[in-house]
């Protein structure tokens, strides 16, 4: 205890030294030794969950940052979690769900950590707050383009499990590519709840609806939920008895694919994480929102067996355009925006 | 190309029976319970647990009657716990039921983690029972007559569970443990052992139906699954106030509202997505409270019973 004392208020003169001998703000820069991350399912859903701690863990062994995980924590009040965790005192608290962006900020500015959220740019606050609206939109309009060449009804169909910003920008996307590359195309949108992220029942359900609304490609958003819709690929076949595809978002669920896997918007957040601690340790944190995008291979379109190599040369065309500045694909973060692409309105 | 030809009416139809058969066990175990009088609001984690042991049986034997039964099993193990604390210990209802529901999220989500999350196994399609005739009524038909098993036994329990309730010594027990239990003590019946059974027998029809969320539902277990189809269940047990035709009517109507709002989307009518998915929930809600406003619940429902005591 003497020793903690001490030491404790040795730092404090040191401290007080350094700001009367007029050191400079580069000097006293803040340093971050760990950082938490919290997730509603477990970090081996090939999805969302795996993405963020995968990133996280990988961000933290390349700037020697400790990354202390908290998954598994549904989709309740994370308060106590949060609460827990920054007892720990880590640089950052990362709380990788759009429910928790109340919350954290919350917890955040009690125990007097740095939060990072999701869905919600608005909350941007410096030196405390940052949002990641990671959004995939340009690896989602691609995946359109691609749906658009292989469809062979003429119907495509995006299933989501709610309609968070992320979610609404890569349905956007898609249907802008779908309609981009065929306007004569139907696309076929349903959303499973209101936040029916681990409705695997639901998922399949309303997958199933839309295949037998015709259509033959399902791109489809979700969490646990996604693994429902990927059970109704497997087990409905199309109108013209043939298969069903399925074009997953964030993860690559290549390794349990049964066949029906035709590509993913592939989402590493690496970047983005790295990005956060070299702002805290510059002190700039809270001065800008993060992103990701085609450019620097954040966002990705996985290629399957499934894709001709012909239709993957043209897709990969558009991808030049969007890297070029060619083709400008905006985000849609409004489900109403989502709503009347899909409808043609 | 047109919206709503035969696949895509039958597909919504089914899509009735398989959101609806959860809440219809649920809501009808949840009601025994409650006419035992035992508020069960730990059906959510019996219906997780129901679900998990299911799917993990069905998958590891290969027979999905097997898991039905493993369903059944998961059901029962939980609400054990609730007949130990709630029933024999006699604590609070409430806080036990949410205990067990959370407790359930967190076992089946770490079982989850070490058995499947690796894997996420996926069961193949389930063997359906054709009803001779009446399969043949189109669209109806094949959407409801050609289905598991499971649904065909669900909706008989509710005519078995009505002649329970009205014509048997044990259905007047059940519900003698609810509304006057001293009464049923005082006649030589054990209330306890009464409370004890409809508990258990909630808990096998939760666990079904957790099984057939996860075995015919979705073909897959994950975590936190049943996403508050337990809680609905309850909500239909409430609102029904003892009627076991009432949960079916509620199940049916809530399935079909899910089912409507699933078609007005793909239909792509401009309302907005939470307008149309609040649709089951408003309907049911109101639908149940305006029949069910002069029923009472039981006198005694939520309240431990201790020989002796008032």
């Amino acid at each position: 205890m003497m020793m903690t004392k001490t030491t404790k208020g040795a730092l404090r003169l040191m401290t007080a030294l350094a700001f009367t001998t007029g050191m400079s703000t580069a000097v006293l820069a803040e340093e971050i030794t760990s950082l938490a991350i919290l997730t509603p399912e477990t970090g081996t859903d090939f999805g969302w969950n795996q993405q963020g701690i995968d990133g996280a863990v990988a961000a933290g062994e390349a700037l020697g940052v400790e990354v202390i995980v908290a998954e598994n924590l549904g989709y309740g009040d994370v308060r106590p979690t949060l609460r827990e965790l920054a007892e720990e005192e880590p640089g950052l608290i990362v709380a990788h769900a759009s429910g928790y962006n109340t919350a954290a900020p919350e917890i955040g500015a009690e125990a007097g950590v740095k939060v990072a959220i999701v869905d919600s740019p608005s909350a941007l606050t410096e030196g405390s707050v940052v949002d990641y609206t990671a959004s995939g939109h340009e690896g989602a309009y691609l995946a359109g383009v691609l749906a658009a060449k292989m469809t062979r009804s003429g119907t495509v169909g995006i299933v989501t499990s709610g309609e968070p910003p992320s979610w609404n920008s890569q349905s956007a996307a898609f249907a802008e590519g779908v309609k981009a590359t065929n306007p004569e195309l139907v696309i076929r949108y349903a959303v499973i709840g209101p936040a029916a992220y681990s409705d695997a029942a639901g998922g399949k359900r309303v997958t199933e609806s839309l295949i037998a609304a015709g259509a033959d490609i399902i791109f489809g958003q979700g969490n646990g939920s996604s693994f429902g819709m990927l059970q109704a690929v497997e087990t409905t076949p199309a109108a013209d008895g043939g298969k069903v595809m399925f074009i997953d978002v964030i993860g690559d669920k290549t390794p349990i694919d049964k066949g029906y896997l035709l590509s993913s918007v592939l989402w590493n957040l690496t970047p983005v994480y790295e990005a956060m601690i070299e702002d805290i340790r510059a002190d700039k944190f809270g001065t800008r929102n993060y992103g990701i995008n085609l450019e620097d291979g954040s966002v990705a379109l996985l290629k399957s067996p499934h894709i001709p190599e012909d239709i993957w040369g043209e897709v990969m065309a558009v991808k030049d355009q969007i890297v070029s500045g060619e083709v400008v694909v905006e985000p849609h973060f409004d489900a109403e925006s989502v709503h009347a692409l899909v409808t043609g309105e | 190309m047109t919206l709503f030809t035969d696949t895509f009416l039958i597909a919504l139809i089914a899509g009735i029976a398989a959101a609806g058969v959860p809440l219809l066990l649920a809501g009808l175990g949840e009601q025994l319970s409650e006419k035992a009088g035992v508020l069960n609001v730990g059906i959510e984690g019996m219906m997780l647990g129901g679900a998990y042991l299911g799917f993990y049986i069905a998958w590891a034997t290969e027979s999905t009657g097997l898991g039905f039964l493993g369903g059944i099993l998961g059901g029962l193990l939980v609400s054990s716990l609730m007949v130990l604390f709630c029933v024999r210990m006699g604590l609070n209802q409430i806080v036990i039921g949410i205990a067990l529901t959370l407790g359930a999220e967190g076992a089946t989500a770490l079982l989850h983690h070490v058995q499947f999350s690796r894997l996420y196994p996926r069961l193949s399609d389930v063997a359906t029972w054709r009803i001779p005739g009446l399969a043949d009524i189109p669209i109806i038909g094949p959407a409801l007559f050609d289905r598991e098993p499971v649904v065909y036994l669900a909706v008989a329990l509710v005519p078995i569970l009505v002649y329970v309730y009205r014509r048997t010594h044990l259905g007047l027990a059940v519900q003698a443990a609810g509304d006057k239990p001293a009464a049923l003590d005082s006649a030589g019946q054990n209330v306890l052992a009464i409370r004890s059974f409809a508990v258990l027998a909630c808990g096998g029809m939760v666990g079904l139906g957790g099984a057939f969320m996860s075995i015919v539902g979705a073909g897959v277990f994950v975590p936190f699954m049943t996403h508050g189809n337990g809680f609905i269940g309850i909500v239909l047990a409430m609102l029904a106030r003892g009627r076991p035709l009432w949960v079916l009517f509620g199940a049916v109507l809530f399935g079909a509202c899910l089912s409507a709002a699933t078609a007005l989307q793909v239909a792509g009518v401009a309302i907005p997505t939470d307008v149309v998915q609040m649709l089951p929930f408003v309907a049911v809600m109101l639908v149940l409270l305006i029949a069910g406003r002069n029923a009472k619940l039981p006198a005694a429902l939520g309240a431990a019973y201790v020989r002796g005591e008032r």
